[in-house]
C-alpha cells in the first residue's frame, strides 16, 4: 500500500512536470501546441549529446537543453504562431506538421534506435518496501519547485500578472497597456524551457527515441483536458489522478490496460464536464 | 440545387476521361502510387466533410477508417464471410461508430474536440491489441485478407471508380442546402442556430456521411492492401497525412482534398530515388509545412489566384 | 491553347515514366528500414555480397544492380516500398530486413508478384505457417533466421541446464510485453518450462509497451517471491533493462531483450544495461566466428566502421550468405524465375566449420521434412538444430550475457559458450 503511494507520488510529479508547459501555452495563447512534446524530445537529445557524447558536466547539459528549448519556443512563436494571427486550427496543424518534421530530423541525426540517459542523480533509496531511484525523486522535487515557482510568478510578478491578464482577455489587456505580443513571446519561451527540462527528466527515466514525443503529448493532453484550461492547481491535481490511476492499474488490475484507463478518463470527463474538472478561463 | 453549371460537368468529364486513359500513358509503378493517392483522397474527402467544413477538427479519423477496415477484415478473414456482405456491414458498423463518436462532439468544441478524438484513436489502438487478439491479430494484425482485384491496372480502376463516385456524390451533396449550411456552421455556428436550423441534426448527418465514406474507404483499402496492422492505421502519422492532404489541397472543397492527396503521395514517392533514407520524410514534412504556412487555404487557392490573375490579364488585353 | 494543353499532357505523362533503366542485367532490391540498425545490417551485408559477386564477373557476365526501398518501419510504407521494387524498379530478387508487421504487410504483394524474396530479420512462426497452408502461393519466400518457436524450445533447455541445475532456481515470474511476439514466446516457454525444466511459473505480468514507469511492475514481480524474472521484450526494450539496473531490482533477469542484440547496446544505454542476459539468433554479439564469417565481419568493419551499426547484427550475416545462396540458386535455375528458382534455393547448403566442427549452416528445411523434437515442419525456414551436439545445423539461438563492464559472451549452449552466466552485483 505504502509502495503504491510512493510510486504514485513520484510518477505524478514527473507527469505534472511534463504537463505544466503545455498548460501554460494553452491558457495564455489559447492554442494547442502539438509540437510541445518535441521540446521534450529535443531537450533530451541535446542533453544526451552534450553530456554523454561530448562528456561535459550534467549541469551544462541541462542548461544548454533548457536554453535551446526556450529558443525553440520563442522561434516557434515568432515564425509560426504570430504570422498565423491566432487562427487556432492553423496553429494546431502547423505545430503537428512541425512535430513530424522534428521527428524525421531526429532520425536523421541520431538514428532510429533508442538511447538511454544516465540517471541525473544515480543511486536508489529503499523506503517502505519500495525502491525509489534518486533520479525520479529529483524529478518530482524539481517538478514541485517549478509548479510552486510558476504559481508565485503568475500571481506576484508584474510579468506574471500580465500573463494572467492576457489569458483572460487578450484585447482587454492590450487596451490596459500590456504588450500582449511580448507576453506571448515570454510564455512560449518559458514553455519551451520547461518542456526541455521535463524532457531531460522524462528521458532519463525512460529512453530517447524518435517517437518518444507521442506518450508525453498524450499525458500532457490528458492532464490539460481533465484539469481544465489554465489551472496550475488543476494540473497538479490531475497529474496525480492520472499518475495514481496508472500505478494502481498496473499493480492491482492489469498492466496491459495501463493506457486504456487514461483514454477512458479523458473521454469520460469531457462528455460529463466539457471544461474539465477544474475548468476556469484565466491562468492562476 | 444551385451552382452546377455545364462547365462544371465538362470539367469533371475531362478529368474522368483523362484518368480512364491514364493506364495507357504511365507505368505500372506509377499506377500503384495513384492507387494510394486515390485512397488518401477518399479519406481526405471524408475528413473534410466533418472537419474542413464545420471547423470541428478531428484528430481521430483513423478511428473510423480503422473500424471499417477491421470489421470487414475480421468478417472475411476469420469467418469466411463473402466480401459482398462484409463490406456493407463494415460501412454500417462504421456509421454506428461515427454516431458514438459524435456524442462527445455535441458537448465539446474547438481544440477540446480535437483532443477527444485523439483520445478515441489512442483508445482504439490500445483496445485492438488487448481485446480478442485472436480476432484482430493483436499487434501483428492480419495478413492475407482477400483482395478484390489483381494487378496494378485492375486495382487502379477499382480505386479510381470508388474515389470518383464518392468525390462526385460529395460534390453534388455539398452543392445542396445541406452543404451550404455545413459551411455556415464552420463560419458561425450561433447564427446558423439563430436562423432556425437544427445544428445538432446537421452535424449528426455530417458525421454519418463522413463515417460512411471513411468506412467505405477503409473497407476497400484493407481489401486492396491484403493486410492490416494496428500500427499502420491508428497512428499519428496517418492522421497527419490525411489532415495535411486536405489542408494543403484546400479545405471545404472537394477538388482540394483530391489535389492535396495526389500532391502528397507523389511528393513522397518521387523523393524516393533521390533521398532513399530518413531524409525523405524530413524534406516531405518541410515542404508541407512551408506550403501550409505560405497559404493555409491550400493549393486550390493558389491555383485559383493564378487563374483569376490570368483572367484579369486576359480581360485587360481585349 | 490546345497545343499548350497537349504539351503539358505529354510532359506530365513523360514525367511518370522516366525512372526505369535497362532491364538487361539482374537487379536486387532491398526492403527494410534504412535508419535502423537491423535494416542497415542487412542492407550492408547484401551490398558486400553483391560487390564480391560483381568482382567475380557478376551474373551471366553482367554486373548485378542493387536498389533500395526504405520502409521507415512503417507498415503502409513497406507495402509501397515492395510495389516500388516490383513495378518501378522491376527487380529480380528482394532481400528483406523488415520487422514482423512490415513483412506481414507486404506478404500479399509477394504472393501476387511471385518475386523471390528472402527475409533475414523477422522470425515469426506465423509466416512459416502461411507457407505450410499455401505452399504454391508462398513458394518464392525464404526466411534464413530460425523461427521463434525454435528459439523458445532451445530456451527451455537453457532453463533446465543452467537456471534449474546450476543456479538451483525452481520458480519464475514472467514479464511479457503486450505484443504478438511476446504472447507467442510466452505461450511456448510457459508450456514447456514446468514439465521440461521443472521451473514453476508463479505469475505472469503482461505490460503495455508504452509503459513509462516499471517500478510498480518490478515491485509486483519481486513480491511474487519467484527466483528470477523472465523478460520478453522486443519493443522499447532499453527502457526495461535500464530501469531494471537503475532500480537495482534484487532479482536476476533473463529472457528476450531485443535491444541487447547489437554491439551498440552498450553505447545506447550509456553503460547502464549490464547484468542482463538475452537469447539471440546466431551469430550474435560475443559469438566466436568461423573463419569465413570472420572474414565477412572484417570486411564489414573496414568498410562501415565509421557509422552505426559498426558491427553487423545477426541478420547482416544472414543477408551476406543469403544473397550468395540466392545467386548460386539462380545460376542453377538459369535466373530468378518463380518456378525454378525456389527449387534450386532449397538445395543450397553452406556449411561453415570452425576447428573441424560444424559451426554455422545456411540450408533450408524441405517441405514436409519434420523436425523431430517439435514434431512439425518448417518449410523454407533456415535449417536450425535444437538438439545437442548441434551437428546438423547451427543452434536456433544462443544465450548471450552482458556483463557490467560492457563485455559480452555467449553462455549457452555449452558448445558455443565463451563465458559464464552471471547475475548483477546488486542481486544477492
Amino acid at each position: 500500500m505504502i509502495q503504491i503511494l510512493i510510486q504514485g507520488l513520484l510518477l505524478s510529479g514527473l507527469y505534472a512536470l511534463i504537463a505544466v508547459g503545455f498548460t501554460l501555452i494553452f491558457s495564455v495563447g489559447r492554442v494547442l501546441n502539438l509540437a510541445y512534446a518535441s521540446y521534450l524530445m529535443v531537450g533530451g537529445y541535446i542533453y544526451f549529446y552534450v553530456v554523454q557524447t561530448q562528456g561535459m558536466p550534467k549541469i551544462v547539459g541541462m542548461v544548454v537543453a533548457v536554453l535551446m528549448g526556450c529558443l525553440m519556443g520563442m522561434l516557434m512563436y515568432r515564425a509560426m504562431v504570430k504570422p498565423l494571427k491566432g487562427d487556432h486550427v492553423a496553429v494546431e496543424i502547423s505545430t503537428l506538421i512541425l512535430a513530424v518534421v522534428i521527428q524525421a530530423g531526429i532520425v536523421l541525426l541520431f538514428n532510429d534506435s533508442a538511447k538511454i540517459l544516465h540517471p541525473i542523480l544515480p543511486g536508489v533509496w529503499h523506503v517502505g518496501g519500495a525502491t525509489v531511484t534518486l533520479n525520479i525523486l529529483t524529478a518530482t522535487v524539481v517538478s514541485w519547485l517549478i509548479l510552486g515557482g510558476l504559481y508565485w510568478f503568475v500571481r506576484k510578478t508584474h510579468t506574471g500578472r500580465a500573463m494572467q491578464a492576457v489569458s483572460m482577455d487578450a484585447k482587454g489587456a492590450t487596451v490596459c497597456g500590456v504588450d500582449a505580443d511580448r507576453i506571448n513571446l515570454i510564455t512560449w519561451g518559458i514553455s519551451g524551457g520547461l518542456g526541455a527540462l521535463a524532457g531531460v527528466f522524462f528521458a532519463s527515466y525512460t529512453q530517447l527515441s524518435p517517437n518518444m514525443w507521442v506518450t508525453p503529448l498524450i499525458i500532457a493532453v490528458a492532464v490539460v483536458i481533465v484539469g481544465g484550461i489554465g489551472s496550475i492547481v488543476g494540473t497538479l491535481i490531475v497529474a496525480h489522478i492520472i499518475g495514481f490511476m496508472e500505478i494502481i492499474s498496473t499493480t492491482l488490475i492489469a498492466a496491459e490496460l495501463r493506457g486504456v484507463f487514461t483514454m477512458l478518463l479523458i473521454i469520460g470527463v469531457l462528455i460529463i464536464s466539457p471544461k474539465g474538472l477544474f475548468g476556469r478561463e484565466e491562468l492562476g | 440545387m444551385t451552382g452546377i453549371s455545364w462547365r462544371h460537368v465538362a470539367l469533371w468529364a475531362v478529368f474522368i476521361i483523362f484518368m480512364l486513359l491514364l493506364p495507357e500513358m504511365v507505368s505500372k509503378g506509377t499506377l500503384r502510387t495513384v492507387i494510394f493517392a486515390n485512397f488518401l483522397a477518399i479519406f481526405a474527402i471524408s475528413w473534410d466533410v466533418i472537419s474542413g467544413r464545420t471547423g470541428y477538427i478531428s484528430f481521430g479519423h483513423p478511428f473510423l477508417i480503422g473500424i471499417g477496415a477491421y470489421t470487414t477484415a475480421i468478417l472475411s478473414y476469420r469467418f469466411g464471410m463473402p466480401v459482398g456482405l462484409s463490406i456493407p456491414l463494415a460501412v454500417c458498423v462504421t456509421m454506428v461508430a461515427g454516431t458514438l463518436f459524435f456524442l462527445p462532439a455535441l458537448r465539446v468544441k474547438g481544440s477540446y474536440f480535437a483532443l477527444v478524438t485523439l483520445a478515441f484513436m489512442e483508445l482504439m489502438y490500445q483496445l485492438v491489441q488487448v481485446i480478442r487478439p485472436d480476432l484482430t491479430g493483436g499487434t501483428r494484425g492480419m495478413s492475407g485478407v482477400t483482395t478484390l482485384a489483381r494487378g496494378a491496372v485492375n486495382n487502379y480502376y477499382l480505386s479510381f471508380g470508388l474515389m470518383i463516385v464518392i468525390a462526385v456524390s460529395m460534390w453534388v451533396l455539398m452543392k445542396t442546402r445541406f452543404g451550404t449550411a455545413l459551411s455556415a456552421i464552420g463560419m458561425n455556428e450561433e447564427s446558423v442556430r439563430g436562423s432556425g436550423l437544427s445544428t445538432t441534426r446537421l452535424k449528426l448527418f455530417a458525421f454519418m456521411v463522413s463515417a460512411m465514406v471513411a468506412g467505405l474507404g477503409g473497407a476497400f483499402y484493407v481489401h486492396y492492401l491484403g493486410s492490416i496492422a494496428p500500427r499502420a492505421l491508428f497512428d499519428i502519422n496517418f492522421v497527419f497525412t490525411i489532415i495535411v492532404a486536405v489542408l494543403i489541397g484546400g479545405a471545404s472543397t472537394i477538388v482540394g482534398p483530391m489535389l492535396g492527396a495526389f500532391f502528397l503521395t507523389f511528393l513522397l514517392e518521387y523523393l524516393r530515388p533521390y533521398l532513399p533514407g530518413a531524409e525523405r520524410y524530413f524534406i516531405y514534412g518541410s515542404i508541407a509545412l512551408v506550403i501550409y504556412m505560405y497559404q493555409p487555404k491550400g493549393l486550390y487557392e493558389i491555383v485559383m489566384q493564378q487563374w483569376r490573375k490570368y483572367r484579369v490579364v486576359k480581360a485587360g488585353e481585349t | 491553347m490546345v497545343s499548350k494543353l497537349k504539351i503539358m499532357l505529354i510532359a506530365f505523362a513523360l514525367s511518370f515514366t522516366a525512372t526505369h533503366a535497362g532491364a538487361d542485367g539482374v537487379k536486387v532490391g532491398f526492403i527494410g528500414s534504412l535508419s535502423s540498425d537491423a535494416g542497415r545490417s542487412a542492407l550492408r551485408g547484401a551490398q558486400i555480397a553483391i560487390d564480391e559477386l560483381n568482382a567475380a564477373g557478376g551474373f551471366n557476365g553482367k554486373p548485378i544492380e542493387y536498389v533500395q526501398a526504405d520502409t521507415g518501419e512503417d507498415v503502409t510504407e513497406g507495402i509501397k516500398a515492395y510495389e516500388y521494387l516490383a513495378e518501378t524498379e522491376e527487380v529480380d530478387f528482394i532481400l528483406s530486413g523488415s520487422i514482423d508487421d512490415v513483412s506481414l504487410g507486404w506478404m500479399p504483394r509477394m504472393k501476387e508478384y511471385r518475386i523471390p524474396t528472402l527475409d533475414t530479420w523477422t522470425s515469426y512462426i506465423g509466416i512459416i505457417d502461411m507457407i505450410i497452408e499455401d505452399y504454391e502461393g508462398m513458394e518464392t519466400y525464404f526466411m534464413n533466421v530460425a523461427s521463434d518457436e525454435a528459439l523458445a524450445t532451445l530456451y527451455v533447455d537453457f532453463g533446465k541446464d543452467i537456471l534449474a541445475k546450476k543456479m538451483g532456481w525452481d520458480s519464475v515470474v514472467v514479464l511479457q510485453e503486450d505484443t504478438a511476439f511476446g504472447g507467442a514466446i510466452n505461450g511456448l516457454v510457459s508450456q514447456l518450462l514446468a514439465p521440461e525444466a521443472g521451473i514453476e511459473i508463479v505469475d505472469t505480468i503482461v505490460y503495455d509497451i508504452a509503459t513509462v514507469d516499471f517500478a510498480p511492475i518490478f515491485s509486483r514481480a519481486v513480491d511474487t517471491g519467484a527466483d528470477f524474472i523472465y523478460i520478453i521484450s522486443s519493443v522499447n526494450s532499453q527502457v526495461v533493462s535500464s530501469q531494471y539496473s537503475k532500480l537495482q531490482v534484487p532479482k536476476a533477469m533473463t529472457g528476450v531483450n531485443v535491444a541487447a542484440l547489437g554491439q551498440e547496446y552498450w553505447e545506447d544505454t550509456g553503460g547502464a544495461g549490464g547484468g542482463i542476459s538475452t537469447l539471440s539468433p546466431v551469430p550474435s554479439v560475443g559469438f566466436a566466428l568461423d573463419p569465413a564469417s570472420a572474414k565477412f565481419a572484417e570486411t564489414y568493419a573496414k568498410r562501415y566502421g565509421s557509422s552505426r551499426p559498426k558491427f553487423p547484427h545477426f541478420n547482416g550475416f544472414n543477408a551476406y550468405w543469403g544473397v550468395k545462396q540466392a545467386f548460386a540458386a539462380a545460376e542453377d535455375a538459369g535466373g530468378f524465375s518463380a518456378d525454378k528458382w525456389p527449387k534450386e534455393m532449397l538445395k543450397q547448403d553452406i556449411k561453415l566449420e570452425k576447428d573441424g566442427e560444424l559451426w554455422l549452416r545456411y540450408a533450408f528445411w524441405q517441405p514436409g521434412e519434420v523436425e523431430e523434437r517439435t514434431g512439425r515442419t518448417y518449410p523454407h525456414n533456415i535449417k536450425f538444430d535444437i538438439t545437442p551436439p548441434y551437428d546438423n545445423g547451427a543452434p536456433a539461438m544462443v544465450v548471450i550475457q552482458w556483463y557490467e563492464d560492457g563485455t559480452t559472451a555467449v553462455i549457452y549452449p555449452p558448445k558455443y559458450a565463451t563465458g559464464e552466466f552471471s547475475v548483477p552485483s546488486w542481486v544477492k
